[in-house]
């Protein structure tokens, strides 16, 4: 179980990081490693030339209005644990403490999970359900691709072989914002087999008027169901009723293992009834 | 002392990063080895071609079977004396044939194994697919695909004993039950996976081995005769083990291709099992199916017990073998219950998968599953309760030992006082109340009960060809007063550096921090058997204590002789001193010296039948009574235990730390096997559980900690000892079931089989109607 | 063969170069360059823990970590926090609470604990279990380890 052999070189910036990626078409980029090492050693992945993108100085998070903007190679564990994440995008926190175990988040980054690409990750689903964005950078310039232009596939996304994953940006959470994830897995830091992340805003009359949710563990990318919710549109609460209406909606209208889609439906209830109670106490502590 | 609980004297080094596993052994110019696998579940091997792999940089040899051949190595074989199993010879590689994923083809020998695995990728195969048969049933059907077509079938081996009056009782009985039981396929996964490291020593041409093995002894005989060489000629050492199981127990092509390697390439070489070898090609266990008919009483008393077993034995290219465990599973079927006449119909079948082995527990776990599941249909039919319709079918109270039909001597005390303990213990009545109560607010909650006699130090003879029933112990003490032990069998985790130690300090009236046990080692005893089949603490405990005894008499006559200055009697390293330096003061009749070798058999088991067609293959047994509680949850299929209770009695207890840290161990693995783990294949014979992530065993959140009750019923051999390391591997799978069946009951759900992971019991709940309460779900 | 590089690693406070190839990983050159055989190769795969290590103080999986990449970083690894004639408060509650078995998992259990206590001086019991849920232990059903963290802690069980 050991990678096949591959050239290394740590870069102190991204331009050199990209000039790195562009002179080889084996290049893959490393950052936490947690998904991509593995591979390496089943030779699952071969990369050529590992382009280390630790020390590039990708790591900043910044409030700008209604966005947050976070540096690719962000960990896990400071996701977890970082007051401005849990004020501003408290289901990213959420999210991330739920990934793996406590050696796994020290190490791992929400680009590299981003562009990993794993249809059963929790960071991918968050960026559907939240609308975010990612901002990559090549020799050509920066681009901002939507979360649902990002994920293509089973492991594989929208990025080209020399761009490189700077930042992500998130919406800011409003005063009533409310989230949830909620997955189901057979040990505590398994891959889900099934999960939801979920997040609405409220008005002051705490009418549910903004909605994003997205599923993952039902197909190859995470699955944008905001649509299929929409019936918590307008509600002041998660009544007993409109979760059960959730549940079954969602089971019924979701195509792939029923088992699954069973499972995501009863997540997504938990989700509901989570992001309204975690709305009524921020709105509470705003108060 | 026996009893006390001692704290380990292994911990020191295990816990501060000392310990020496197998692959803590590094030696000057130590090239590395890895084994290219079949990737195809059956194939006809027409060439491999080596050249590319030879010519890389760094690599040593390159190794098939042909290469074997013209070095000497000889073919392994099941060496079975069963009547009717099937003849079948193999190569430490595959020769011409592939039959599972995983089968070993080639060897690369290198200087590192990054370069052994580089290498590895170069060689290029040329073989033609053919169709691979993983079922059991389907590998009986007609036309199934032959794994040797030389056999005509995929049948390995059948063993039946239907006695005449098994039909007349069954077709007598008040009431006939028939129904389909199943085992999955598990494996045992030790942490260290195997290990092997060999190096020949040109001085003395002998080969010293390294391996992680459980029975180094009859290692060094199997290495010995596949490599040509005489037995005096391989040392054997188990270093320290990461884990064993029974996964350690064989004697696998690995471990003699890798004493080949050395011999071929003259330098020490080194194999380290990767976790996924490990994952498809090791050993698996316990896949069974069991077609049980039964007829008993109003009473819910058994009157016949018919199970017909099918046993998917994988590639059976194992030794010893592994048509093992079934062998066991229909020898015990019946436990620690009279079930009348009982009778069974073993199927042993060959498929493309990996071969299935021993893993702790050994053929039991499928036996005790299928009878407490029996029990617990009985008393659901009768509406009794399934502690009384265990009590009307366990063993009365005499006389000793019970003979069973099939002739096992069964020695355990009176088993209704261990049962009292348990509803006592655990709450019994306690928890139908709550039970009750939670039924009413709708919830899941099931309890289960097992009643475990297990046969503990069987004989290897039965599963293997040879190989008796003994344990040799060396036993001195040095002029120091110091007490050295050398056994011949091996820890892999069960602390015997400490318990063996108590023994010997037991009889020596001495700390136990001046005695120093080592094992594994076949340089220090010229035979041993290893540790298995919870064996340990019966036979080397017994050895141990006959040799040390020995000494301690032989102390007390030169102490008798010895002039001292003051009234005092001599000290025992005074004692000890006379004994190898005063030899001139020594009685007449008495040797120099102290030290005492054994070789210790309870002479209890008779692995051949006698003039009454019996055989008993178990030195002792020992009895577990187990309850759980747990609940369900009807949404996600969560099994959760909310209280877990083992009354154990393995006679008497050398370190009761130790022995609750057998249970704890064997109840998280006994959970994991039904609640998380399964070795899982698709149809055309690939491996779906090649890693960690896909093989999931138990996590710290996922194992409550289980109540242990000790009891002690003296057993008549040596010590009083009767053997613990598997009861509760083997209780646990049933007892869980026995729980979730009752939890699910009001659902109309039924459980037969040990899969009891989250998926299937959610499909089982959603297809017996159970619609799911999403609003009561999204509180929770 | 790719090309080799020289490397400073600095290792329980002390520095050492390795000529090595980038593909090392980092529980390979502990082991083997520097005989550091503590850390284990349970899976090297990421999934079982027993190569845990601390780099710059944090829990580390040294089998998903090249050597490459730990240049200028402080690594810690199991012998560091003590010795069979010395050891650590939590090996000796590993010991007292037989906390351990076959010790394959031990020394990365050990070392987890320790880190964890460091971030969480008071857990509960299901905070303990959570935190060594990616240390795989296959002997002890992990009752013993949790008691050993818990008395560690000062936590009455």
């Amino acid at each position: 179980m050991k990678p096949a052999p591959f050239d290394y070189v740590r870069c102190a910036n991204v331009p050199e990081a990209i000039a790195a990626l562009s002179g080889d078409e084996g290049a893959k980029v490393i950052a936490g490693g947690q998904s991509l090492v593995p591979l390496m050693a089943m030779r699952l992945a071969r990369p050529t030339l590992l382009v280390d993108v630790n020390d590039v100085g990708l790591d900043g998070i910044t409030v700008e209005r209604d966005v947050i903007r976070i540096g690719a190679c962000t960990r896990h564990r400071r996701l977890e644990r970082d007051p401005v994440i849990a004020r501003v995008a408290p289901l990213l926190q959420e999210a991330a403490g739920l990934i793996g175990y406590p050696a796994i988040r020290t190490r791992g980054t929400i680009g590299g999970s981003l562009v990993h690409a794993d249809p059963v990750a929790e960071l991918p689903t968050v960026l559907v359900a939240a609308g975010g964005f990612v901002v990559v950078r090549s020799g050509a310039g920066t681009r901002v691709i939507a979360a649902v232009d990002l994920f293509t596939g089973f492991l594989d996304t929208t990025l080209e072989h020399d761009e490189i994953v700077e930042d992500v940006l998130l919406p800011v959470a409003g005063t009533r914002h409310g989230s949830s994830f909620c997955e189901w897995s057979p040990r505590e830091g398994d891959f889900a087999t099934a999960g939801v992340a979920l997040a609405i805003e409220r008005d002051d009359d705490g009418r549910c008027v903004a909605l994003g949710a997205a599923a993952c563990g039902l197909a190859s990318v995470p699955l944008d169901c905001s649509t299929l919710l929409a019936a918590v549109l307008g509600e002041t609460s998660a009544s007993g009723a409109l979760l059960r209406q959730i549940a079954r909606v969602m089971r019924a209208d979701l195509a792939g293992d029923p088992d699954r889609a069973d499972l995501v439906g009863l997540l997504a209830a938990r989700a509901v009834h989570r992001a309204f109670a975690r709305s009524d106490e921020r709105s509470a502590a705003a108060a | 002392m026996i009893g006390e609980r001692t704290e380990r004297r292994e911990d020191a080094r295990l816990t501060s990063g000392r310990g020496r596993y197998l692959a803590d052994h590094d030696v000057p110019g130590l090239a590395h080895v890895a084994i290219l696998r079949s990737t195809s579940a059956h194939a006809v091997i027409r060439g491999i071609d080596v050249s590319g792999a030879t010519a890389l940089p760094g690599v040593i040899a390159v190794v098939t079977q042909a290469d074997l051949d013209r070095a000497g190595a000889r073919p392994m074989t099941h060496r079975l004396p069963l009547l009717g199993v099937l003849p079948l010879e193999w190569g430490l590689l595959a020769r011409d044939r592939a039959r599972f994923v995983g089968e070993p083809i080639a060897a690369v020998v290198a200087a590192t194994r990054s370069i052994a695995e580089d290498a590895m990728e170069l060689i290029v195969i040329d073989e033609e697919q053919l169709p691979a048969v993983v079922d059991p049933f389907v590998a009986l059907a007609p036309g199934a695909p032959l794994l040797y077509s030389e056999w005509g079938t995929n049948e390995f081996f059948r063993m039946t004993s239907l006695p005449p009056v098994l039909g007349d009782v069954l077709a007598t009985a008040p009431y006939v039950k028939q129904f389909r039981l199943t085992d999955h396929r598990i494996a045992a996964l030790p942490l260290e996976g195997h290990g092997v490291q060999a190096a020949p020593d040109p001085a003395t041409g002998t080969l010293h081995v390294y391996a992680s093995n459980q029975q180094p002894h009859q290692l060094r005989t199997v290495i010995a005769e596949t490599c040509g060489l005489d037995e005096q000629s391989v040392r054997v050492v188990a270093p320290d083990m990461g884990g064993g199981f029974g996964n350690k127990q064989h004697f696998t092509r690995e471990e003699c291709l890798t004493a080949m390697l050395a011999l071929i390439t003259g330098r020490p070489v080194r194999w380290i099992q990767d976790r996924t070898e490990g994952l498809i090609s090791s050993i698996h266990s316990r896949e069974q199916v069991h077609d049980v008919t039964v007829g008993y009483d109003d009473s819910g008393k058994v009157l016949a017990y018919r199970v017909d077993v099918t046993a998917n034995v994988g590639n059976p290219i194992l030794y010893f073998s592994g048509i093992g465990p079934a062998i066991v599973t229909v020898g015990a079927l019946e436990g620690g219950y009279d079930f009348g006449v009982v009778g069974f119909d073993l199927r042993c079948v060959a498929t493309n998968t990996c071969p299935i082995g021993a893993y702790r527990g050994f053929g039991q776990p499928q036996a005790h599953f299928s009878s407490e599941r029996t029990l617990d249909a009985i008393a659901v039919d009768l509406g009794l309760d399934p502690i009384d319709v265990r009590r009307r079918n366990l063993l009365p109270d005499g006389p000793r030992p019970w003979i069973t039909g099939g002739g096992a001597r069964i020695d355990v005390g009176p088993l209704g006082p261990h049962l009292d303990a348990l509803v006592t213990e655990f709450g019994y009545g306690r928890w139908r109340d709550l039970q009750s109560e939670a039924r009413a607010d709708g919830r899941l909650v099931g309890i289960g009960v097992s009643a475990l006699v297990q046969g503990t130090a069987p004989t290897q003879y039965g599963v293997a060809g040879r190989f008796g029933s003994y344990e040799s112990a060396a036993v001195a003490v040095l002029p120091d007063g110091r007490v050295t032990v050398a056994v011949g069998t091996k820890s892999q985790g069960q602390g015997h550096e400490t318990t063996l130690a108590q023994v010997a300090a037991d009889v020596f009236g001495v700390g136990v921090d001046r005695v120093t046990v080592t094992d594994g080692d076949t340089a220090q005893l010229p035979y041993g058997m290893g540790t298995w089949g919870s064996r340990t603490a019966v036979m080397a405990g017994g050895a141990v204590l006959r040799a040390a005894t020995q000494l301690r008499e032989k102390m007390d006559r030169i102490a008798a002789g010895m002039q001292t200055a003051s009234a005092e009697p001599p000290t025992f390293s005074e004692i000890a001193e006379e004994a190898w330096w005063q030899t001139h003061r020594l009685p007449a009749d008495e040797e120099p010296g102290l030290q005492q070798t054994v070789v210790y058999t309870p002479g209890n088991t008779m692995p051949v039948p006698d003039e009454h067609g019996h055989m008993n293959f178990d030195e002792t047994f020992a009895a577990h009574m187990t309850a759980v509680a747990v609940e369900v949850d009807p949404e996600t299929g969560d099994v959760r235990v909310l209280d877990a209770v083992l009354v154990s009695d393995c006679g008497v207890v050398i370190n009761p730390m130790v022995v609750e840290g057998q249970h704890q161990g064997g109840f998280a693995q006994g959970l994991g096997a039904v609640l998380f783990e399964e070795v899982r294949y698709d149809d055309d014979g690939q491996p779906l559980t090649s890693t960690l992530v896909d093989y999931t065993i138990p996590e710290a959140p996922d194992v409550p900690r289980l109540r242990v009750v000790q009891r002690e019923t003296p057993s008549a051999v040596a010590g009083g000892f009767r053997g613990v390391g598997e009861a509760s591997i083997i209780a646990t799978p049933a007892v869980i079931a026995g729980a979730v069946a009752d939890a699910l009951a009001p659902l109309g759900v039924e459980i037969t089989s040990t899969r009891l992971h989250a998926h299937y019991l959610r499909r089982a709940i959603r297809a017996a109607g159970y619609t799911p309460d999403a609003s009561a779900f999204a509180s929770r | 063969m790719s090309q080799t590089v020289n490397v400073k690693l600095n290792v329980n406070g002390a520095a050492a170069e390795i000529e090595l190839e980038p593909r090392e990983t980092l529980l390979d050159v502990v082991r083997e360059r520097l005989g550091l055989t503590g850390a284990h190769a349970g899976c090297e795969q990421g999934s079982c823990g027993a190569c845990t290590v601390l780099v710059d103080g944090e829990l580390t999986r040294s089998c998903l970590i090249f050597a490459v990449q730990c240049e200028d970083k402080a690594i810690t690894t199991i012998e560091h926090f003590g010795s069979p004639g010395a050891l650590h408060p939590m090996m000796e509650a590993f010991r007292r609470h037989h906390g351990l078995q076959c010790g394959f998992c031990t020394p990365a259990m050990v070392l987890t604990a320790i880190a964890f206590l460091e971030e969480s001086p008071h857990p509960t019991e299901s905070e303990v279990r959570s935190a060594l849920a990616g240390n795989l232990c296959r002997c002890t059903g992990y009752a013993g380890i949790v008691d050993a963290v818990l008395d560690v802690a000062g936590v009455a069980e």
